[in-house]
C-alpha cells in the first residue's frame, strides 16, 4: 500500500512540474523549421477536399494546398486525421501546427483560432431526393433537413449562421425546417436521404462540391435551387504566433498570384472556387 | 451445463402444436410483407402467373410456400444428431447473412484491392492497441484489487473512486477526456498512447472487480497457513494468493480482451488509423463505404472467433488442472 | 525457570463483538511439555491456540511467546511465527506447489536458506513423516492423512520450538486418523513441545503431560491424564467424559 501512495505522489508532482512548462510557447514557426516538418490536421473523410485515395494515401484539394504551403516554407508535410470536433475544440497542444480542412472563419471560432488566409469559397447548396416534389427552397419549410454537426450548414439550417470573414457575400434564409438532424459527416446524411424522399430526411444542406460528387457516385439526389450562401474557407492556426501566420499568408498570396491555387481548384472541382462569383 | 435428464424428452420441433404455431407465425409474417415483387415471386411464376398481377392470391401462395419450406427444414433438422444440427443451422444462418449482403451489390474487386491495407494497417493497429491495453489494464487491476481489499483508507478511497469513475463514464467520453484533457495538465500525448491509456483505464476499472473476486475466491486458510509460516503480505500475495487466483481470473480476462478488441474502435475518433477508422474512410471518395463497413465487420468477427477459440482452450486447460 | 517457559498466557480475554470467547485464561507451556486441550465445540479452544501465534488477537491480558509479548502494534510477529509451528484442521497446504515445494518455501523465503539446503531439510522431514516418495506430487493427489502429514513436515522444516495442532484429525476419514496420530506421537516421544486441540482421548492418555478442559471460554479443569479421566472434579467435565466414552 505504501507503494501505491508513493506512486500517486510521484504522478502528482510530475503533473505539477509539467503543467508549469508552457504548453504552447508561441514559437510554432521555430518548431516547424527546426523539425523540417509541418504537421497538418485534416479530415480523412471529406472528398474531394481530403480523402484516402486508391493508394491508401491522403489526397484532395485541401491536401494539395497544405503540401504546397509546406513546399513554400521549405519543409515536409505530415498529416494527422483527428475527428472534426476534436480539431475545432482547440487546445492542439502542439500535436499539429495548422489545420487545412476547409474551415469557415466564423466569429466564434476566431476566439480560439487565427485565420491567416481564406483560400477558397464553397457554395453551400441544398440537395433533395430525386423523387422530391419540392421545386423551390421555400417548399422545405417545416421539413426534416440533415446537416453535418457543428458545421456552418447546420448553423444555416437552424437560422443561426454568422459569416463574418472578410469577403463573405451576404445571404438570406430561404427556408425554415421543422427538424434539423446533425450527422458526423455529410456522407451519412446522404445515406439517409437516399432511403427515399421524406423517409428520414427531406433535404440535406451541404457543400455544392460534395453534392455533385454524391450525384456522380449514383446517389438518387439532386440540387434544389441556387446555392444558399458562399462559405469562405480558411487555413486555421492557434493564437500566439503571428510570424507563423504571416508566413502562411505570404505563401498563400504567392499561390494565388502564380495561379497554383486556381489550378488546384480546377483539378479537383472542375471550377475555380478560389474567387467569389 | 444444463445437465439434461437421462430420460430423453420429446423433441420440441416435432410436437404438433409447435410445428403448427411455427407454421402460422411464418405464414402471417410473410403475408404481412408483400414478397411477390422479389425473386421469390419470380420463382413462383408458374403457379401464380405474373407476380405483380397476382394480388392477394399470389401473396398468400408465396407466404405459404415459404412457411412450408421453413417448417419442413426445422422438422427435418430435428431428426439429425446434435453435431449435424449445429453445423446445418450455422450454415443456413451464414447463407442467409451472405444473401443479405448480396442485396447491397458489393464490388468484390474493390474489397480485394483494399483488404491487404485493411489488415496490415487496420487489424494490426487494432490488435496491438488492444494487446498493450489489456496488459496495462491487468497491472492496474492487480493494484486496484489489492487496494480495494485493503484496510488502508487512502488506498481504498483512491481505488474505489477510480473504479466508480471509469465504470460510470462511457468509454467514448473517456477517450475524449484523456485526449483533450491531459494537455491541460501539461501531458501532450499522441492519439495512439491516448487511446491505449483510455482503454487501459476503463478496462482496468472493470478488471479490478474481476481480480478482486479472484483474490476473494481463495480460501481464508491459505492466508492463515501463509501467515503462520511467517510470510509477510508481499510474499503471501505474490507467491501464495495470486498464483491460485489466476485460474479464476484468466477466463474472464480473455472475455474482456475480446470486448476490448471491439471497443478499441472508439479511438478512431481521435484519428488512430485502426480498423474502424479505415472502414469509415476508405471508399468514401467513390461512395463504396458499404463494402468497407461489411469487410471490416467480417474482419472483426473473424478476429473475435479466433480469440474465442483461444479463450475456450484456456478455459479447458484450467478446468483440467482443477480436476488433476 | 523462565528459560524453559515457551508460552505464557495471563488473564487473557477475547470478544467477538459482544460475545466473549475467552475469559480469564491463565496457562503456561514449558519446554518439552505436551498439552492436550479439549472441550465441547464452541468452547474457545481453537481460538485460544490461534492467539498463540497471533492469527487471532486477544483484547485483554497478556500473552508472551519466547519472551515476546503479543500485541497489535508489534513489529516482530514474524519472529513469533518462525518460533511457533501450526497444523490446521483442513491442512491448508499450498495447492499450486508440489509437496516438496510446500516444505521448501518456508526456510527459503523466511530464513534465506539456499534451495539445495531447503530441499535437503524438506526431504529429511518428509522422511520423518514417512512419505518421501510423494515429494513430487501435488497436494490434491494425496489422501487426507498424507496431506496432514505433509502439513506437519512443512511446519517442522521451519524448526519451531513449539507445535500447535488445531484439531488435526477432525477432517480425516476414520482410517486415516491413526497415521497422523502415530506421527504426532513419535514427535512427542522425540521431545517436541506441543499444544494439541483434539478429541482423541487415546492420544491424550498416551502422550499428554497435562490435559486442559475448556468450557464457554474458560479453563474449567486442568490436570494429568490420569486424574482427568479417572477423577474429574467439574460437573461439565464429568458430563463430557461420560459422553465421549459412552460408545
Amino acid at each position: 500500500m505504501r507503494h501505491l501512495t508513493r506512486l500517486t505522489a510521484l504522478a502528482a508532482s510530475l503533473a505539477f512540474t509539467l503543467s508549469a512548462l508552457p504548453a504552447n510557447a508561441g514559437a510554432v514557426l521555430d518548431r516547424v523549421l527546426a523539425a523540417k516538418t509541418l504537421k497538418v490536421a485534416t479530415d480523412a473523410n471529406w472528398a474531394p477536399q481530403s480523402f484516402m485515395n486508391d493508394k491508401n494515401e491522403l489526397d484532395g484539394f485541401d491536401v494539395d494546398v497544405a503540401k504546397d504551403i509546406g513546399k513554400r516554407l521549405g519543409v515536409g508535410v505530415e498529416f494527422v486525421t483527428p475527428g472534426w470536433d476534436i480539431i475545432t475544440a482547440g487546445n492542439w497542444s502542439g500535436r499539429w501546427d495548422m489545420h487545412v480542412g476547409s474551415m469557415t472563419p466564423t466569429k466564434a471560432r476566431a476566439k480560439i483560432f487565427d485565420f491567416p488566409s481564406v483560400y477558397y469559397y464553397t457554395p453551400a447548396a441544398v440537395a433533395v431526393h430525386k423523387d422530391s416534389k419540392a421545386t423551390v427552397l421555400a417548399d422545405l419549410n417545416d421539413k426534416a433537413v440533415g446537416t453535418t454537426a457543428t458545421s456552418t450548414f447546420e448553423a444555416y439550417a437552424k437560422q443561426d449562421l454568422t459569416l463574418d470573414a472578410a469577403g463573405a457575400p451576404a445571404f438570406t434564409y430561404e427556408f425554415k425546417p421543422k427538424d434539423v438532424k446533425s450527422y458526423s459527416n455529410s456522407t451519412t446524411a446522404f445515406d439517409d436521404l437516399r432511403l427515399g424522399d421524406g423517409t428520414r430526411l427531406d433535404a440535406v444542406v451541404s457543400s455544392l462540391p460534395s453534392i455533385i460528387e454524391a450525384e456522380k457516385a449514383g446517389y438518387p439526389i439532386k440540387q434544389l435551387g441556387d446555392p444558399v450562401f458562399y462559405e469562405p474557407l480558411a487555413v486555421a492556426t492557434e493564437h500566439g504566433d503571428p510570424e507563423f501566420d504571416a508566413k502562411i499568408s505570404e505563401a498563400m498570396k504567392a499561390m494565388q498570384s502564380d495561379g497554383t491555387l486556381s489550378k488546384l481548384s480546377v483539378k479537383w472541382y472542375g471550377v475555380d472556387y478560389t474567387v467569389v462569383k | 451445463m444444463l445437465y439434461p435428464d437421462t430420460v430423453e424428452a420429446e423433441v420440441l420441433v416435432h410436437k404438433p402444436w409447435f410445428v403448427a404455431t411455427m407454421f402460422a407465425v411464418i405464414l402471417a409474417a410473410f403475408l404481412a410483407f408483400n414478397l411477390t415483387g422479389t425473386t421469390m415471386g419470380d420463382l413462383m411464376r408458374p403457379v401464380i402467373g405474373d407476380p405483380l398481377q397476382s394480388g392477394l392470391y399470389g401473396r398468400f401462395a408465396v407466404a405459404f410456400v415459404v412457411a412450408v419450406i421453413f417448417s419442413l427444414n426445422v422438422v427435418l433438422i430435428g431428426f439429425a444428431p446434435l453435431k449435424v444440427q449445429i453445423a446445418i443451422v450455422w450454415l443456413e444462418l451464414l447463407v442467409l447473412f451472405l444473401g443479405f449482403f448480396e442485396t447491397f451489390h458489393l464490388s468484390l474487386p474493390f474489397i480485394w484491392e483494399k483488404l491487404p491495407f485493411l489488415i496490415t494497417q487496420g487489424a494490426v493497429t487494432t490488435l496491438y492497441v488492444s494487446a498493450i491495453s489489456i496488459v496495462i489494464a491487468s497491472v492496474i487491476a492487480i493494484l486496484g484489487a489489492v487496494a480495494k481489499l485493503s484496510t488502508n483508507g487512502f488506498a481504498y478511497a483512491i481505488a474505489s473512486f477510480y473504479t466508480s469513475f471509469f465504470r460510470g463514464l462511457p468509454l467514448l467520453m473517456q477517450v475524449y477526456l484523456i485526449y483533450l484533457g491531459l494537455p491541460q495538465l501539461g501531458f501532450v500525448i499522441d492519439a495512439v498512447p491516448a487511446g491505449i491509456l483510455a482503454l487501459s483505464l476503463c478496462y482496468g476499472a472493470y478488471m479490478t472487480e474481476i481480480f478482486r473476486s479472484g483474490i476473494q475466491s481463495i480460501d481464508r486458510g491459505q492466508w492463515e497457513a501463509s501467515r503462520s509460516m511467517g510470510f509477510g503480505f508481499g510474499i503471501t500475495m505474490r507467491r501464495i494468493i495470486l498464483p491460485q487466483a489466476l485460474p479464476v481470473i484468466i477466463p474472464p480476462t480473455g472475455n474482456q480482451f475480446i470486448s476490448m478488441l471491439k471497443d478499441s474502435s472508439l479511438v478512431s475518433v481521435i484519428g488512430v488509423w485502426e480498423l474502424m477508422f479505415l472502414a469509415r474512410t476508405l471508399g468514401q471518395k467513390t461512395f463504396q463505404h458499404m463494402e468497407m463497413l461489411i469487410s471490416t465487420a467480417m474482419i472483426y468477427w473473424i478476429m473475435s472467433i479466433c480469440l474465442e477459440l483461444i479463450q475456450s482452450r484456456i478455459e479447458r486447460h484450467y478446468a483440467r488442472s482443477k480436476v488433476r | 525457570m523462565s528459560l524453559d517457559l515457551i508460552i505464557e498466557a495471563k488473564d487473557v480475554a477475547k470478544w467477538y463483538g459482544a460475545f466473549q470467547v475467552l475469559k480469564d485464561i491463565n496457562l503456561t507451556v514449558r519446554k518439552g511439555e505436551r498439552i492436550v486441550v479439549c472441550g465441547p465445540s464452541g468452547s474457545g479452544k481453537s481460538t485460544l491456540i490461534r492467539c498463540f501465534n497471533r492469527l487471532e488477537a486477544h483484547q485483554q491480558g497478556e500473552i508472551t511467546v519466547n519472551g515476546i509479548t503479543l500485541h497489535d502494534k508489534m513489529r516482530n510477529v514474524a519472529e513469533v511465527r518462525k518460533y511457533v509451528g501450526m497444523v490446521f484442521q483442513h491442512f491448508n497446504l499450498f495447492p499450486h506447489m508440489t509437496v516438496l515445494m510446500n516444505c521448501m518455501v518456508g526456510p527459503m523465503w523466511i530464513k534465506g536458506v539456499s534451495a539445495a539446503e531447503a530441499k535437503k531439510t524438506a526431504l529429511r522431514f518428509l522422511e520423518r513423516v514417512r512419505i518421501p516418495e510423494q515429494a513430487n506430487k501435488y497436494p490434491a493427489q494425496l489422501s487426507g492423512g498424507q496431506q496432514q502429514r505433509v502439513a506437519i513436515a512443512r511446519s517442522l522444516c521451519m524448526e519451531p520450538a513449539v507445535m500447535l495442532f488445531d484439531e488435526p484429525t477432525s477432517a480425516l476419514d476414520p482410517e486415516m486418523v491413526s497415521e497422523v496420530l502415530d506421527t504426532m506421537t513419535s514427535l512427542a516421544r522425540d521431545g517436541m513441545t506441543m499444544v494439541c486441540v483434539t478429541h482423541e482421548m487415546g492420544f491424550a492418555r498416551a502422550v499428554a503431560d497435562r490435559v486442559i478442559f475448556m468450557n464457554a471460554g474458560q479453563i474449567v479443569e486442568e490436570g494429568t491424564p490420569q486424574a482427568f479421566f479417572t477423577n474429574p472434579q467439574n460437573e461439565r467435565t464429568k458430563l463430557f467424559i461420560s459422553q465421549i466414552l459412552k460408545h
